[in-house]
């Protein structure tokens, strides 16, 4: 019986600026179909890491493969089974929903862009923004217009970088619901978040990385079979804070 | 449709909807009117006063002399359109060029682009092929206005040849526009903040423009884009010929001067272009160069930076 290829796959995966080590060696693999979420301080590595796997960084050492393809010798193939929703989108203002999305449906190269566009509205619930133009947008329905143009091609991965920053309670909600209609659709998600709430019910997996290193990597399961006397507050804030002998 | 072309038709439909580079554009519309418009108002003035004077002569039976207005070249009526290119039309590039980074930098859109399945050349390519139509645009505005103008003066005579040497005019000055477009495009990209690129690309032009004719030609700044300053002689000195043969082949200003008055055919016969290098070898080149230093400043981008605070 052969191994599943992990979803991304990384292997003494590092980032460094010259004397300053922004991501020391990661090795770490999420299965196909897992919610992951990548926690950690502000500075801790993570935005790094998404962008490393996103190819938009390009590694010190080391390697990483994500839906079985190298980052560096096959960027092209890593970028087509990806989607990615940076913090902070804002998209192009003057352009309705509908001229962003098709634009980056085409850019994506979707056979049907129209097509791809209305059904994405129409899963996320926005289409009633179609036609606005999204300089007019809060930053709720911002994000969940970026969230589209991450998914309109159906990645095989999807990368959020701290997709709940600046949501109302009512807005993370929804990207909750979200997440959860798209890992039920099979999509692996490797999320960056600050949000414990969020990572305890979306999750399947969870990493901690602090200061650029990965002290804790576990199912969210034998997290709770592990530490159930224990909040995943006090566990992240004692593995991040003290090292992963903590979480011992 | 290629990666490249899609980036190229974002950005142009983008910079349709900029309030910025829709004002520069009509701002340079309106002047190649005036410039017709006083061309118009100058031609049929001498024609109105030949007229009357021939009118004069003949009645008093004098012999009557040609028409002035069809003894010169029709196309000399638009010397002032070189002059509006230099500055309008260059510096209305430069914006583009800087919005054409700007514009995707403020927007957070680098990295989704960044994150999808191309080259990085082709977005390179894309921002490029939208720079080249955006000046080609602005030419063709010029183009019509000034084809226009031509058929409305009833005096002009314009003949397939003038024609071709407006077509000539106009590629020049395309050439030249778009040589600070492509600068404007590579500092932005280049550089992180892109307003550093928006100054960078200026000064580059201010000293093409202002600086380098006065070192090589000791041409007054102020006359340095006017056509009619190809006209005057060199001072016959030691520095000037240095600089003229080391600064010539970049001062750009001073060749596309000399070009507009001999493509709009107002220049004496057998003027010389000043300096080593001919305007029809310096601006291909210049083109060349600004167009390497933007597709390398755009395929190397940093595709992570940007968003609301950019």
């Amino acid at each position: 019986m052969t191994k599943a290829i992990p979803a991304v796959s990384t292997s003494g995966l590092s980032k460094s600026y010259g004397d300053a080590v922004v991501l020391h060696p990661l090795s770490l693999d999420v299965p196909k179909g897992e919610v992951f979420g990548f926690l950690g301080h502000n500075g801790a590595g993570k935005t790094t890491t998404i962008r490393l796997l996103t190819t938009l960084l390009a590694p010190t050492s080391g390697t990483a493969r994500v839906a079985g393809h190298d980052v560096a010798s096959d960027p092209i193939k890593v970028r087509a089974s990806i989607g990615y929703l940076p913090e902070n989108v804002r998209l192009y203002d003057r352009f309705t929903t509908r001229e962003n999305l098709t634009f980056f449906a085409r850019l994506s190269g979707v056979a049907g862009p129209v097509e791809a566009v209305r059904e994405t509205l129409d899963f996320l619930d926005i289409a009633p923004l179609a036609d606005r133009r999204v300089g007019t947008f809060s930053k709720g329905m911002r994000q969940r217009v970026g969230l589209a143009q991450a998914i309109l091609h159906q990645p095989e991965v999807l990368f959020l970088d701290e997709p709940t920053s600046g949501l109302d309670p009512m807005g993370v909600r929804q990207l909750r619901e979200i997440i959860e209609k798209l890992h039920a659709r099979g999509m692996t998600i490797f999320m960056n978040t600050h949000l414990l709430s969020e990572v305890a019910r979306s999750c399947t997996s969870i990493g901690v990385l602090a200061h650029g290193k990965l002290v804790f990597h576990d199912s969210m399961q034998a997290v709770a079979d592990k530490y159930d006397e224990r909040s995943l507050e006090d566990l992240y804030v004692g593995v991040a804070e003290r090292g992963p002998e903590v979480a011992a | 449709m290629t990666p490249a072309r899609l980036i190229a038709r974002q950005s142009l439909s983008g910079l349709t909807r900029d309030r910025s580079v829709l004002i520069l554009i009509a701002f340079f519309a309106a002047m190649v009117l005036v410039t017709a418009w006083l061309g118009w108002s100058a031609t049929n003035t001498v024609d109105a006063i030949y007229v009357d004077a021939a009118t004069y002569l003949a009645a008093s039976g004098q012999p009557v002399p040609p028409n002035p207005v069809s003894q010169s070249a029709p196309l000399a009526v638009l010397r002032n359109l070189g002059v509006y290119i230099s500055l309008i039309g260059a510096f209305g590039s430069i914006v583009i060029g800087q919005l054409l980074i700007e514009t995707d930098r403020r927007a957070g859109t680098l990295p989704l682009i960044g994150a999808r399945p191309f080259e990085r050349s082709d977005l390179a390519l894309g921002k490029m092929r939208a720079m080249v139509t955006a000046t080609g645009a602005m030419m063709a505005v010029a183009a019509v206005i000034s084809v226009a103008m031509l058929f409305t003066i009833p005096s002009l005579v314009v003949r397939p040849g003038d024609l071709l040497r407006l077509a000539l005019f106009l590629v020049a000055g395309w050439a030249y526009i778009t040589i600070f477009g492509f600068v404007a495009l590579g500092a932005a990209a280049r550089m992180p903040a892109t307003a550093s690129g928006l100054i960078a690309a200026t000064v580059v032009w201010l000293v093409v423009t202002f600086v380098l004719p006065e070192l090589t030609a000791n041409v007054h700044p102020t006359a340095a884009i006017n056509p009619v300053s190809t006209l005057a002689t060199t001072p016959d000195s030691v520095f000037f010929h240095l600089m003229s043969r080391v600064l010539g082949p970049l001062s750009l200003a001073e060749g596309f001067a000399w070009a507009s008055g001999d493509l709009l055919s107002f220049l004496p016969d057998g003027l010389a272009p000043r300096g080593p290098v001919p305007p029809a070898v310096a601006l291909p080149v210049a083109l060349i160069l600004a167009g390497l230093f933007a597709a390398h400043s755009s395929a190397k981008l940093d595709l992570n930076a940007g968003g609301p605070d950019a």
